[in-house]
């Protein structure tokens, strides 16, 4: 049923198609739904440490999206090689896993076995490896432990 | 009547009655006092136990779900403000175009007296500004 108000609403009436000002560099976005995103996150998080930081520290420093633009771009750029670098190597164990969090509710803890293939193979191809940061460090951390319930 | 002149008087049979049983001998049943409550305390010790290992299983995922998060504002909010920047600046361009028959106008200036960045609260598109245009 659709709502009344929006009985006429059409959605590309409120689309701006007006292209990006010349005078920015062009950047390609990532373009990725969120289910590869989360799967790929922790890699993207080390991988582009200096980056996003850099990035964050200067949004604390003004709110405009006009002044971080140039970091924003470095940011873009290092999560599409992130990307790049995970499928060159371990395509298939990234599709299962993103696939599996798709169907569970994006649950990182119910795909663990996807994961802990994805997660050996990143490391045999690229010597990665997932870190939580802040966990207690006297026991495996909660991607290495086997789950109390399934 | 009888004529014995001391009456017989009723009297405990030789060697005294025998002792009477008068405290309970109910049957010994089931464990002690004692057994039950280190049965309960061990029960309860162990449940508290799986309590812990399962909130700190929570504890965990949600940092992991976090840390997941936190690894890709940086990316998204980039991506946002690409966006946000090239929607504002076609919105003053077409300010500047409407406008220009005005002396005096400034296209894009703040309603605001500081120079703190206020995002758009009303969403700006061209459709909107077409002559002409009423809204359903």
């Amino acid at each position: 049923m659709v709502n009344p108000g929006y009985k006429n609403f059409k959605g590309e009436d409120w689309v701006d198609p007006t292209p990006p000002p010349a005078h920015l560099p062009l950047v390609d976005e990532v373009g990725s739904t969120g289910a590869p995103l989360k799967s790929a996150s922790f890699f993207i998080g080390t991988l582009c440490k200096e980056y996003n930081e850099d990035f964050m520290l200067c949004k604390n420093e003004n709110r405009n999206p006009e002044h971080c633009l140039l970091e924003g771009r470095k940011v873009t750029r290092c999560a599409i090689d992130a990307l790049q670098k995970i499928q060159s190597k371990c395509q298939d164990e990234f599709r299962a896993h993103w696939k599996c969090l798709d169907g569970k509710n994006q649950d990182l803890g119910r795909c663990r076995n996807p994961e802990k293939g994805l997660n050996e193979c990143l490391f045999t191809a690229f010597g990665w490896k997932k870190d939580l940061p802040g966990a207690p460090t006297n026991k495996p951390q909660i991607h290495e432990r086997t789950p109390l319930t399934s | 009547m009888s004529d014995s002149a001391v009456p017989g008087q009723d009297m405990p049979p030789k060697g005294g009655f025998s002792s009477i049983r008068y405290e309970r001998r109910l049957p010994k049943r089931g464990p002690s006092g004692v057994a039950m409550f280190a049965i309960c305390g061990a029960v309860m010790g162990y449940g508290w136990y799986r309590l812990y290992l399962g909130l700190d299983e929570r504890r965990e995922l949600e940092r992991e779900k976090i840390w997941s998060r936190i690894h890709l504002t940086p990316m998204l909010l980039a991506e946002t403000d690409r966006d946000e920047y090239r929607r504002n600046h076609a919105a003053v361009e077409r300010e500047r175009e409407i406008m220009k028959d005005i002396p005096g106008w400034e296209a894009g200036k703040g309603v605001y007296n500081g120079n703190r960045y206020m995002p758009m609260v009303i969403a700006n598109v061209p459709l909107h500004q077409r002559p002409g245009f009423k809204k359903e």
